[in-house]
């Protein structure tokens, strides 16, 4: 398994109210698998998500990237799988505005342990986002789909093992959520594994063999797979 | 990656960084430059005046004999170096007139200097601070030695005729056997040196009495015991050492400095405290861009090295082209900023160049109060970058 959790758990005060956001979750992802989870808004999807990725710490419960425990390892050691093992993509484009397209691509590679000379590999990542013309651009001068798919190119320029997307196609137009799709089932297809949130059922059912979950206050549960 | 590459990476982000926004680190960087000037400035004109006394000062008397009558300077009778022949020590005591004669042509002050010198131990080193000509032979009348303003303002070169009045207005002319050279500047620039003999007939002093008297010791250990025991034979004297001198010009040039060097501080500080409030205060957009970059793998000390460059760049650059304006400021433009703070007299006497001489200890003290706290200023408070958490730049719940 590339991914294990167990007995996940995580809260928050809001407005002197204690909310569970994720409820003893239990997990396990193939390598080279796509799973969905699907939820409401509010359901704990993006906690679980933050979670898997390391970015928030557990109240109970542990999460092994590749057999490793992401809190037993130091700051820089979790830094360091995040930019190694993990592409993420956020709701929203999350690009800095200051840099240009080709800039926000590369900034994985800035401290990662890949050499540098990464502008082709950038450049070919472009392209097959479909603006290869829009290598110095920056985001402020891109609509909201170019700014989105410039995102996902950035999650790819580490070549990650794991993909953890937010809401990937939200507020996109058909046809770019079809094409980000369609890079996604070619990535899962050379082996790297998806996990995707979102409350949108139809994306599942754009991928081959996606595993279906679904979360509801917190609590995740087994959902019947949707043939691609 | 090796750590070589590492910080390249680092450095070639941050370059690009400082680009993007340049015109917010120009604007630092001029007024940091700005402040760093001021201080430079200030530091190598103290720094200039007091080198060029010190150098002056190295063939003045051990000791000066002043008479003084209800606090103020009056003649000194010649007698008085009679009392001083049973203090073991003393080589020589010669005596000395001067005064001050104001020229309305030129509207510059000037100091006359009449000196017997063919019984100061030194006269022969009087050549060695010519600039042009020779120092004529002691005992001859009618010839001066003057400092390069008297030159300039009496458009006089070498070898011409001096022209001064008397107090009763009748004119006595010396030639110009040499002017002075422009190292020596702070001490000689308004000077005119004339026999002792001459300098009573300008100002009309009796044989009997002198405007000072120089003692020249032998052993220069043996000075403030001497000038102690000066004191005491003489008690209606005031007895100066040329130590005393030195130290004398040393505070008041210091003094000076470091009052406006406090007053400059006071600006620096006021800067680091605008660098730290910018430094630490971050804004929703740099707090979503650290976290952003930390979810992409970036490391808490790669945020620091970064902010540790910006600053190293920035304050570098402010240093450099900061002392360099300062160096400028001083040896080609006369420090003309400061110079009415710094040399006070010169405002009525004619100008004194400066030769800023470039100590070490001095730029390592301005690096030390200057970039040093704003690089503290800038780097601490990116600890407080370091810490926004990565998962802030995720929406949702």
């Amino acid at each position: 398994m590339i991914i294990e959790c167990c007995n996940l758990k995580k809260e928050y005060t809001a407005d002197n109210t204690l909310v569970t956001a994720v409820d003893n979750v239990s997990l396990n992802v193939a390598a080279g698998e796509f799973l969905v989870i699907l939820g409401h808004s509010g359901s704990g999807k993006t906690t679980l998500l933050s979670l898997i990725g390391g970015l928030t710490k557990p109240d109970s419960g542990e999460v092994l990237i590749d057999g490793v425990e992401n809190w037993h390892q130091g700051d820089d050691a979790l830094s360091d799988m995040r930019n190694s093992k993990i592409g993420f993509i956020f709701q929203f484009a999350s690009l800095i505005p200051t840099l240009t397209a080709l800039e926000n691509i590369l900034l994985p590679l800035t401290f990662g342990k890949t050499p540098r000379g990464g502008y082709q590999q950038a450049l070919d990542i472009l392209e097959m986002v479909g603006l290869p013309d829009k290598a110095n651009a920056f985001p402020a001068q891109l609509s909201g789909g170019q700014q989105r798919r410039i995102a996902i190119a950035r999650a790819f320029i580490n070549q990650p093992d794991i993909i953890l997307a937010d809401e990937p196609t939200g507020d996109l137009d058909e046809e770019t959520e079809h094409d980000i799709l369609n890079i996604f089932k070619e990535y899962n297809r050379k082996g790297t594994t998806f996990v995707v949130v979102t409350h949108n059922i139809h994306l599942a059912r754009t991928q081959l063999d996606a595993r279906i979950l679904e979360m509801r206050r917190g609590v995740l549960r087994e959902k019947v797979p949707v043939a691609a | 990656m090796s750590v070589l590459a590492r910080h390249l990476n680092i450095l070639d982000h941050t370059l690009s960084s400082l680009w993007r926004r340049r015109l917010k680190n120009l604007s630092v960087l001029l007024v940091f430059a700005g402040v760093i000037f001021l201080i430079a400035s200030f530091q190598l004109v103290t720094r200039a005046l007091t080198e060029t006394a010190e150098q002056a000062l190295v063939a003045a008397p051990e000791i000066t004999i002043q008479k003084m009558s209800a606090g103020r300077q009056v003649a000194v009778p010649l007698a008085y170096s009679e009392k001083l022949s049973g203090i073991f020590g003393i080589r020589r005591v010669v005596p000395r007139v001067w005064g001050y004669y104001f020229d309305e042509v030129s509207g510059a002050n000037y100091t006359v200097l009449g000196l017997e010198r063919d019984r100061m131990p030194a006269s022969g080193q009087l050549d060695l601070v010519l600039d042009q000509g020779e120092s004529p032979a002691p005992g001859r009348s009618g010839a001066a030695l003057i400092g390069r303003s008297v030159q300039q303002g009496l458009e006089r070169k070498g070898g011409s005729l001096l022209s001064l009045f008397r107090p009763d207005l009748s004119m006595v002319s010396f030639t110009v056997a040499g002017v002075f050279k422009e190292e020596t500047d702070i001490l000689t620039n308004d000077l005119i040196v004339l026999d002792i003999d001459d300098a009573r007939d300008l100002f009309l002093v009796p044989e009997d009495v002198a405007t000072d008297l120089c003692v020249y010791v032998a052993n220069q250990r043996e000075v403030p015991t001497i000038a102690k025991k000066i004191a005491d034979a003489l008690p209606d004297t005031r007895v100066v050492t040329r130590a005393q001198i030195r130290k004398t010009y040393q505070v008041v040039f210091g003094w000076r400095s470091g009052f406006a060097s406090v007053c400059l501080l006071t600006a620096l500080a006021a800067f680091v405290i605008f660098a730290w409030d910018k430094a630490s205060g971050l804004s929703p957009e740099e707090r979503r861009e650290i976290s952003i970059l930390k979810l992409l793998g970036w490391e808490t000390r790669d945020i620091l090295a970064i902010r540790l460059w910006e600053g190293i760049l920035v304050a570098g650059l402010a240093f450099v082209l900061g002392c360099t304006l300062a160096y400028i400021h001083v040896a080609f433009f006369g420090a003309s900023l400061f110079r009415p703070v710094m040399v006070g007299w010169s405002v009525i006497s004619p100008s004194l160049r400066l030769a800023p001489t470039v100590q070490l200890s001095q730029f390592l003290l301005i690096f030390c109060f200057s970039v040093l706290p704003y690089m503290a200023a800038t780097v601490i408070p990116a600890w407080s970058c370091a810490s926004v958490p990565a998962e802030s730049a995720l929406g949702g719940v």
